[in-house]
């Protein structure tokens, strides 16, 4: 038997029916022992071709057709989406709409951040937290069905405002709802901070500087626990967020341990703009008539999805369907963190650090870039436009 | 968390039932707002198909029996169906609704995925056309947009 001496590197695959998370991604982590040494990400693997798909929609077939985007973030996916065409078609929805639009967008983030508590937890082995945190989702999932009547896809947005009302039974419901995870959030709070095994885990892993956060377009809670000072609901306040503002919530550790604290911090402001909101809740009309055809422009509309700056980019041509729609989700802006701050950590905390920038894969497959290895092209702005002009043909 | 209330836990966790509900014997109550059971008023529709044109799963078909005098029937393939009531939002003669009675549509054969509504000799007259010519589409059907 001989030893051999190799410095040929060693990857480790994962993926794509991946061991620790729920969706499909490709992961190759090339380790030096226990250390990674260098880390890439293969994703397309859920590809649904929903822009292509929004193009043969009309405005309001394809709400519920971009709803379906995430099932997480399904509402905020919408607001960004109704946002943009109520821009193009000169209307704003009425204050009240605004507002039960807020609402359900501030619900749907505790309960993202519940549910990706649970997931954080659970990748770093303390399962008790996880199935803690998600029992106590349940309640911010009862009161989504109390407004909307679903779990999942609340459908609450319509072209010019919402279809439900709040009314004084709903609202009390929520506030003690509000109240019991406010309780609960404290606990979480102080679990997170205090439990040494726990915090092994999460304090000083994945150490990412401001710079870096920056450099590498990093959003959401990911680029706050960097002390990135980002949020859209204060950079560029949409719906109810100029009337009920929202504080930035950021964190100088840039570790994982910076990224749960950020996000619990965010429930707390959560809860306390719905109350804000649901005490001053504006009278008025749910709904605003936008017309069948939306006028010929081109929009771009932004938004704060519970994973960061959620983008979407609306073309009309004045017809009943849009010509051209283009998201982009932060997941997608947020690989980058893992891929470059992964090099130095050991294997074993890599699931932590992919659960910590909060990754939603069906989120990400907007396109796929098929690479022929016949090396690389170099394309002009121009030929790119040409060979978009060609192929939308 | 002190050792004490992780004991009182334990303790009432051996003695307390399991969380499970025993459905279908025990039923949750449904929740107000829940979309379930789609229902259709044919004395109100104008025949306007916007409904058709909104709902984004195809899921609607307007069956024109005769326009003058506003005998349609409404074929609603429950199965495509995703439950937004955006053709309730898009009536504008409130002749679509919503309801959240009845919930359960499981089924262990497609046909009782497609639900016919209008008045029921209007429905008995589409039904039997339809098995006389052993076919299932009407000749002035809209295609489904998907």
């Amino acid at each position: 038997m001989e030893t051999r001496k190799s410095s040929e590197k060693f990857v480790v695959p994962i993926g794509p029916q991946h061991p620790a998370l729920k969706e499909p991604g490709h992961f190759e982590f090339t380790v030096d022992g226990e250390i990674v040494t260098g880390a890439s990400v293969r994703l397309g693997y859920v590809h649904r071709g929903i822009e292509k798909g929004a193009e043969d929609r009309t405005w309001t077939q394809n709400i519920y057709l971009l709803e379906r985007i995430c099932g997480i973030c399904s509402h905020v996916h919408a607001t960004a989406y109704v946002l943009g065409v109520e821009k193009l078609a000169g209307v704003s929805a009425p204050p009240r709409a605004q507002a039960i639009r807020t609402v359900t967008a501030e619900l749907e983030r505790i309960h993202s951040h519940l549910l990706w508590l649970g997931v954080a937890a659970h990748e770093g082995g303390f399962d008790t937290l996880f199935m803690y945190s998600w029992r106590d989702r349940e309640t911010v999932m009862d009161l989504l069905e109390l407004i909307s009547g679903n779990r999942v896809h609340y459908s609450t947005n319509v072209l010019g405002g919402v279809k439900y009302d709040l009314d004084t039974e709903k609202m009390d419901a929520i506030r003690r709802g509000l109240d019991f995870l406010e309780e609960r959030t404290h606990h979480y709070m102080k679990v997170v901070t205090t439990d040494e095994t726990f915090l092994a885990r999460t304090r000083g892993v994945g150490l990412m500087t401001r710079e870096q956060a920056e450099a590498l377009g990093a959003v959401g809670p990911t680029a706050r626990a960097s002390s990135v000072r980002r949020d859209i609901r204060i950079d560029a306040p949409y719906a109810a967020y100029p009337d009920f503002p929202v504080k930035l919530i950021t964190d100088d550790g840039g570790d994982l341990l910076a990224r749960f604290v950020v996000r619990l911090k965010e429930l707390f402001e959560s809860y306390r703009v719905i109350r804000a909101i649901l005490d001053q809740m504006p009278e008025g009309e749910l709904t605003t008539r936008v017309p069948r055809r939306i006028p010929a422009g081109e929009v771009i509309s932004r938004v704060e999805a519970p994973r960061g700056e959620l983008f979407y980019y609306i073309k009309s041509n004045g017809g009943e369907k849009p010509e051209r729609i283009k998201v982009r989700t932060p997941s997608l802006c947020n690989w980058g963190t893992v891929v470059s701050v992964a090099v130095g950590h050991k294997l074993a905390d890599m699931p932590m650090l992919l659960a910590g920038i909060d990754p939603c894969f069906s989120c990400n497959d907007r396109m796929v870039r098929i690479n022929r290895g016949q090396g690389a092209q170099f394309w002009s702005w121009e030929n790119l436009r040409q060979y978009g002009i060609e192929y939308y043909r | 968390m002190t050792i004490g209330v992780m004991l009182r836990d334990v303790l009432k966790s051996l003695f307390k039932r399991p969380v499970t509900e025993l459905y279908p014997f025990e039923r949750k109550t449904v929740p107000l707002e829940l979309r379930a059971e789609l229902t259709w008023d044919p004395t109100k529709c104008s025949g306007c198909q916007l409904c058709i044109k909104d709902c984004p799963a195809g899921a609607i078909e307007l069956v024109v029996l005769d326009k003058v005098n506003k005998r349609f029937v409404m074929r609603y393939h429950r199965d495509r169906c995703v439950y937004c009531a955006q053709c309730v939002q898009s009536c504008r003669f409130n002749c679509l609704n919503m309801t959240n009675e009845q919930w359960e549509h499981a089924a262990l054969s497609k046909e009782p995925f497609v639900v016919h509504y209008g008045r029921d000799e209007d429905v008995q007259f589409l039904l039997e056309k339809a098995a006389k010519e052993g076919v299932e589409e009407c000749p002035d059907q809209p295609t489904d947009p998907n």
